[in-house]
C-alpha cells in the first residue's frame, strides 16, 4: 500500500475541488434555500456568536480631509469570545490596541506609552467600538442598542449596515458597513459625518 | 391661702407663661459642631467650618435597589430628570450626563487659558512638530473619530489635555448609561443641596423632595418595591435630630409614666402626684427658655438632657411631701428640710456651673439648662408647692416602709469595710487602665447610628468616592493669592505624584487658574505671523493638507487677546461647582483646598509642604485633626469637671463648717463615682464626654442623699420620713435615668445608664459609709 498517502492526497484534493464546486453551485442555489429556511440577522448573529476565537491580518485605509494622502495601516486582529479584541498595528508605527470588557488600552511602542481608558467615559468611542465587537460576538442586543441594523446579501456574502440611533453619535459617524462571509468578517467601513472614511479589509491569517 | 402664697403663685404663673412665650420662638438645632470648641487651632477651625457648611456637608449619596437592573436604570433617569428641575438642589448626577461634555464648547473656547500644559515650548517649531506627529498617530487609531473633527482647530491637542486634566479618575461602573454598584444591584446618584449642611430644615426639605421624586419616578416606570437609600452628612444630621427628638420624647414619656406609677403607689393621691411634676415641668421650661435667650437656639442634645432633669428635680417635691408629718402643714417640713435641700441644690448648681464656663457652646448649653432648671424647680418647691398641697396631707407609706428600711441600714453598716476595700481595689484597677477607657474619636460623639454609617460606607465604596482623609489647605488674603499659592503647591504635588509618592490630588486652580497663570499662558502664544511660519516649518514632510490649520492660528490669537477668566465666567458649568467646593471665603480670608489621594509617604509630603512655611499652607489629616480636636475637648471637659468637684467640696466644707463633715458627705459620692466608672468600663463602654457630664450629675443627685443622711438627726426629723423620702427619690431617679439608658442615641444612653448606676450606688454607699450619727454625737459629747 505504498500509494496510500498519494491516493489519500489525491482524494483530499478531489474532495476539496468538489466542495469548491459545490460551493459555487450552492452559492447560486442556496440563496433561495436559505431564504426559505429563514436566514436572517438573528441566524447570522448566532453563527458569528459561535466563533470562539479568530485571528486575521488587516489593511486599513483612512481617507481623511485633513490629509493629502490616505493613511494606510497594516497589522493583525485577534478576537476571543466574548469581549476581547486586540488590534496590533505593524506599519507605519507599531501600536497595540487591546479591548477587554470595558477597558481599552492603547500601547504605543515607539513612544513607550501605555494608556487605559474606560469606554463608559467615552460614549462615542464606545458606540463605535461596540459596532465591531458586538458583531464579532453576535450580540444582537448590544448592536441594536446603538444602531439601526440592516442586513443585505446571502450567507456567503453579507453586508450589515449600521446607522447610529443616538443623535449626537450621528454627528460623528453616519454609517458603518460591515461585510463578511458566513461566520467571518472581512470588511469594516466607517463613514464619518464630516466626510472622512476608513476602510478596513480583513484577511484570513495564513497558517 | 396667705397673701404671700397668692403672690408666689402669681409670680410662678407669669414666669411659666413667659417661658412658654420664649420657647414658642425657639430654634432647635442638632449641629454636631455646636459641641466643638469655639476657638480651636486655625486648621481645626477650617475643619469645623467644613463640617458645618462646606460643600462636603451638602452632599447626598443616593442608591436605588431591589428591582431588576433595567428598571433601576429607568427610575434613576426619571429621578435625575425630576431633581434636575428642583431649585433646592445645586445639581444631581447619575452618570448619564457627562458634565464635561456639556461644558465642551466652553472648555474648547477657553482651552488656552485653562490648560496647565500651555507653555512656550508648545509653540516652538520642535514642539509643534512633536504635536503634529502625535496627531498623526492618533488619526491611525480609533480615537480618530474624536480627534479628527477637532484637528484643524487644535493640532497641539490642548483640548484633550484639558479634558484629561479635568476628568475625574475612577468613578462608578455603568450599566446602560447610569451609575451602578459593582455588582449591579444598586443604581447610584449623587446630589448636592443648595442649603448648607447645618440648615437642617432646608436639608430635610431637600430629602423630602428626593423621596417624592423617587416615588413619582417609580410609579411612572411601574417599579414596585424599589427602595431608596439616602446618605451623607445632611442626611445623618436630619436623622439624628429626628432620632434625638423621638428618643427624648419616647423615653421621657416612659420614664414619666413609670415614675408616676411608683409615686402614685407611695402617695395614694393623684393630685399630689400631679404636684410632684410641677417643679420638674417648671424647671424644664425655664431651662429651655434660658438657653434660648442666651444662645439664640437650643441644641437637640440639650433638649434630650432636659428629659433627664426629671430625675433630679422630681426629688425636691418628694422630699417635701414625704417629710410632711401627719397633722402638720408642709411649711413645717420645709422649714426642717430646706437648709439641706438648699445646700443640695447649690452643690448641683456648682457642678453645672463648671460646664457653663467650659468654653464649648454645646456643653455651656447643658450647664445653663441645668442651672436654670434646678434653681426654678427648687424655688417652685419652696414657695409654690406648699400652697397647693391638700390640707392635712401626709404620706402614709412611711409607716409601712420605714421600720424595715431602718433595720436594713443598721445591718448594712456591717458592709463598711468590704465596701471600702472594694472601692480601693477598683480605684487601683482604674488607675492601671491608663488612657484606654477613653473613646478618643470624634465619631464616638456622633449621634449617627451604626447602620447609617455602614450604609454610607457601602454607598461611598460603590461610588468610588472614599472619604477624603488628607488635604492641603492654602490660605490667602485674596482669591488670587490663594489660587497662586495653590498653583505653586500643585507643582510640588505633581512632582510627588510622578515620583509615586501620591496617587493624585485636586486643586481649585485646575478649574480657575490664577490671573497670573492665565497671563503667562497668553504670553506663551506667539503672534499670528510667527505661528503660521513655525507651523509650516513643523508640518514639512507630513501628509497634512496645506492651510488646514488656519482655524488653529485664529483660535490661538483670540485666546491671546481674551481677558483672563474670572469666577463669574465659570457660572453654570461643572467647573463652577468644583471651584465652589475647593475655594471658599471665610472671615475675609480665602481658603483653597487641595484634597489628596493615596498618600504613600506622609512624612515626605509634610516635609515638602513645610517649605511653604506654616503661615499659608497646612497639611490637614482630617481624621487625626478631628480626633485631636476631640481629645483636647475631652481633656478640657475633664478639667472643668474636676474643678466643679473641687468647688463642690469647698462649698460643702464652708456650709457645714467642718472638713470632716464635708468628707462624710463626699466620700460615699467619690466611692459611687469610682464604682460606676468601673462598672461602665467592665461592661465594655468607652467613656466619652457625655459620661463625664453624667458623673457630674451623679454628684449633684447623690449629694442630696448624703446630706440628708449626714443631717438625719441634726435636723430633728423623724428618721423614718427621711429614709423613706430617700428611697422614693432614688427609685424615681434610677427608673427615670435607667429608662433613658436604653435610648438608641449615644448621648442619651450614656447619660442615662451612668446616672442610674451612680445614683443607686450613691444611696447605698451613703447608707453604708455615713457614720452612725448617734455614735458621732456620743463621741462629740465625750470630747465636750
Amino acid at each position: 500500500m505504498t500509494s496510500g498517502p498519494i491516493r489519500r492526497h489525491r482524494a483530499e484534493a478531489t474532495a476539496a475541488a468538489l466542495v469548491f464546486i459545490a460551493g459555487l453551485l450552492g452559492g447560486a442555489c442556496s440563496w433561495a434555500q436559505e431564504q426559505a429556511a429563514g436566514w436572517s440577522l438573528e441566524k447570522l448573529m448566532r453563527d458569528l456568536g459561535q466563533v470562539q476565537s479568530a485571528k486575521a491580518r488587516f489593511v486599513e485605509r483612512k481617507y481623511l480631509k485633513v490629509l493629502n494622502a490616505p493613511l494606510e495601516l497594516r497589522g493583525t486582529l485577534t478576537y476571543s469570545a466574548p469581549g476581547r479584541l486586540e488590534k496590533r498595528t505593524h506599519t507605519p508605527k507599531p501600536e497595540t490596541l487591546t479591548l477587554d470588557g470595558d477597558k481599552l488600552t492603547i500601547e504605543n511602542q515607539a513612544r513607550r506609552e501605555s494608556r487605559s481608558l474606560r469606554l463608559q467615559d467615552y460614549p462615542v468611542l464606545r458606540a463605535f467600538i461596540e459596532s465591531i465587537r458586538s458583531t464579532l460576538s453576535g450580540d444582537i442586543q448590544a448592536l441594536e442598542r446603538f444602531y439601526r441594523v440592516e442586513l443585505e446579501g446571502v450567507p456567503a456574502q453579507w453586508r450589515l449596515y449600521l446607522v447610529p440611533r443616538d443623535q449626537e453619535m450621528r454627528t460623528v459617524i453616519s454609517l458603518i458597513r460591515i461585510g463578511g462571509s458566513r461566520d467571518r468578517v472581512d470588511l469594516i467601513e466607517v463613514n464619518e459625518a464630516n466626510g472622512d472614511r476608513s476602510v478596513m479589509k480583513v484577511y484570513k491569517e495564513d497558517r | 391661702m396667705t397673701s404671700t402664697g397668692r403672690l408666689a403663685i402669681g409670680v410662678w404663673l407669669a414666669f411659666v407663661a413667659a417661658c412658654i412665650f420664649v420657647i414658642a420662638r425657639t430654634q432647635f438645632s442638632t449641629d454636631l459642631a455646636a459641641f466643638l470648641p469655639r476657638s480651636p487651632m486655625p486648621a481645626q477651625q477650617i475643619l469645623v467650618d467644613e463640617l458645618r457648611d462646606g460643600v462636603v456637608s451638602r452632599l447626598i449619596l443616593i442608591g436605588i435597589e431591589s428591582a431588576p437592573q433595567d428598571r433601576l436604570a429607568a427610575v434613576s433617569r426619571g429621578l435625575a430628570a425630576r431633581l434636575g428641575q428642583d431649585a433646592r438642589l445645586a445639581y444631581v448626577a447619575n452618570g448619564a450626563q457627562d458634565r464635561l461634555r456639556a461644558d465642551g464648547e466652553f472648555l474648547l473656547r477657553n482651552r488656552y487659558l485653562l490648560s496647565a500644559a500651555v507653555a512656550p515650548e508648545h509653540f516652538s517649531v520642535a514642539g509643534l512638530r512633536a504635536a503634529l506627529e502625535r496627531q498623526l498617530d492618533l488619526l491611525g487609531s480609533p480615537a480618530s473619530v474624536l480627534v479628527g473633527p477637532l484637528l484643524p482647530r487644535d493640532p497641539t491637542g490642548e483640548f484633550l489635555h484639558l479634558l484629561e486634566q479635568l476628568r475625574e479618575e475612577g468613578g462608578p461602573d455603568k450599566h446602560g448609561d447610569v451609575w451602578f454598584a459593582r455588582d449591579g444591584s444598586r443604581a447610584l446618584l449623587v446630589a448636592q443641596t443648595r442649603a448648607p449642611g447645618f440648615d437642617l430644615d432646608a436639608q430635610e426639605q431637600a430629602h423630602a423632595a428626593i423621596h417624592a421624586a423617587f416615588e413619582q419616578a417609580a410609579r411612572e416606570h411601574r417599579v414596585d418595591g424599589a427602595r431608596l437609600l439616602l446618605s451623607g452628612p445632611g442626611v445623618f444630621a436630619v436623622n439624628a435630630r429626628a432620632g434625638i427628638k423621638q428618643d427624648a420624647l419616647r423615653f421621657s414619656l416612659i420614664a414619666t409614666i413609670l415614675v408616676s406609677a411608683v409615686l402614685l403607689i407611695a402617695y395614694h393621691s393623684v393630685r399630689v402626684l400631679g404636684l410632684t411634676l410641677v417643679p420638674v415641668a417648671s424647671g424644664v421650661l425655664a431651662g429651655i427658655a434660658a438657653v434660648s435667650l442666651a444662645f439664640g437656639s437650643v441644641h437637640g442634645v440639650t433638649l434630650g438632657f432636659g428629659a433627664t432633669l426629671i430625675g433630679e428635680a422630681v426629688d425636691y417635691a418628694i422630699y417635701l411631701f414625704t417629710n410632711t408629718a401627719p397633722g402638720s402643714p408642709p411649711q413645717a417640713a420645709l422649714k426642717r428640710i430646706w437648709p439641706t435641700l438648699r445646700l443640695g441644690v447649690l452643690t448641683s448648681v456648682l457642678g453645672c456651673a463648671a460646664m457653663l464656663f467650659s468654653g464649648f457652646p454645646g456643653l455651656a448649653q447643658l450647664g445653663l439648662f441645668s442651672i436654670a432648671g434646678l434653681v426654678t424647680a427648687a424655688a417652685v418647691t419652696r414657695w409654690v408647692l406648699p400652697e397647693l398641697v391638700p390640707h392635712g396631707y401626709s404620706v402614709r407609706a412611711v409607716d409601712t416602709l420605714a421600720p424595715g428600711l431602718l433595720r436594713l441600714i443598721a445591718r448594712g453598716r456591717v458592709l463598711r469595710i468590704p465596701v471600702i476595700a472594694t472601692v480601693l481595689v477598683l480605684a487601683v484597677w482604674l488607675a492601671l487602665q491608663g488612657g484606654t477607657p477613653w473613646n478618643d474619636e470624634l465619631s464616638g460623639l456622633s449621634p449617627v447610628s451604626a447602620s447609617d454609617k455602614r450604609m454610607d460606607e457601602a454607598l461611598r465604596n460603590d461610588l468610588g468616592a472614599p472619604d477624603v482623609r488628607q488635604l492641603i489647605v492654602v490660605k490667602g488674603e485674596s482669591e488670587q493669592a490663594a489660587l497662586e499659592t495653590a498653583e505653586r503647591v500643585g507643582v510640588v504635588l505633581a512632582g510627588l505624584q510622578s515620583g509615586g509618592l501620591l496617587a493624585g490630588y485636586d486643586s481649585p486652580a485646575r478649574y480657575l487658574p490664577s490671573v497670573a497663570a492665565q497671563h503667562a499662558r497668553q504670553r506663551a502664544i506667539p503672534d499670528a505671523e510667527k505661528l503660521r511660519r513655525d507651523l509650516a516649518q513643523a508640518a514639512a514632510g507630513l501628509p497634512f493638507r496645506a492651510g488646514v490649520f488656519a482655524p488653529f492660528v485664529e483660535d490661538a490669537q483670540t485666546a491671546k487677546r481674551h481677558p483672563a477668566l474670572m469666577r463669574a465666567d465659570l457660572h453654570g458649568t461643572a467647573l463652577a461647582l468644583k471651584l465652589e467646593a475647593l475655594l471658599a471665603q471665610r472671615r475675609s480670608q480665602w481658603f483653597a483646598m487641595l484634597p489628596l489621594r493615596g498618600v504613600a509617604d506622609a512624612a515626605a509630603l509634610e516635609a515638602e509642604i513645610a517649605r511653604f512655611g506654616p503661615q499659608g499652607v497646612v497639611l490637614l489629616d482630617l481624621k487625626r485633626e478631628s480626633d485631636a480636636l476631640y481629645q483636647g475637648y475631652r481633656t478640657r471637659v475633664l478639667k472643668v469637671a474636676l474643678l466643679g468637684a473641687a468647688a463642690i467640696a469647698l462649698l460643702l466644707a464652708a456650709a457645714l463648717r467642718s472638713l470632716r463633715r464635708a468628707w462624710e458627705v463626699l466620700a460615699p459620692l467619690a466611692a459611687a463615682v469610682i464604682v460606676t466608672v468601673a462598672i461602665l468600663i467592665a461592661g465594655g463602654d468607652r467613656l466619652n464626654i457625655f459620661h463625664v457630664v453624667a458623673l457630674l450629675l451623679v454628684i449633684g443627685v447623690g449629694s442630696n442623699y448624703t446630706l440628708f443622711f449626714e443631717r438625719r438627726n441634726m435636723a430633728n426629723a423623724t428618721p423614718e420620713r427621711t429614709v423613706t423620702s430617700l428611697l422614693f427619690c432614688n427609685l424615681s431617679t434610677v427608673i427615670g435615668f435607667g429608662v433613658i439608658g436604653f435610648a438608641s442615641t449615644p448621648v442619651l444612653s450614656a447619660i442615662g445608664s451612668t446616672v442610674a448606676i451612680g445614683a443607686f450606688l450613691s444611696l447605698v454607699f451613703a447608707a453604708i459609709l455615713t457614720e452612725k450619727s448617734e455614735r458621732k454625737e456620743k463621741r462629740e459629747k465625750r470630747k465636750g
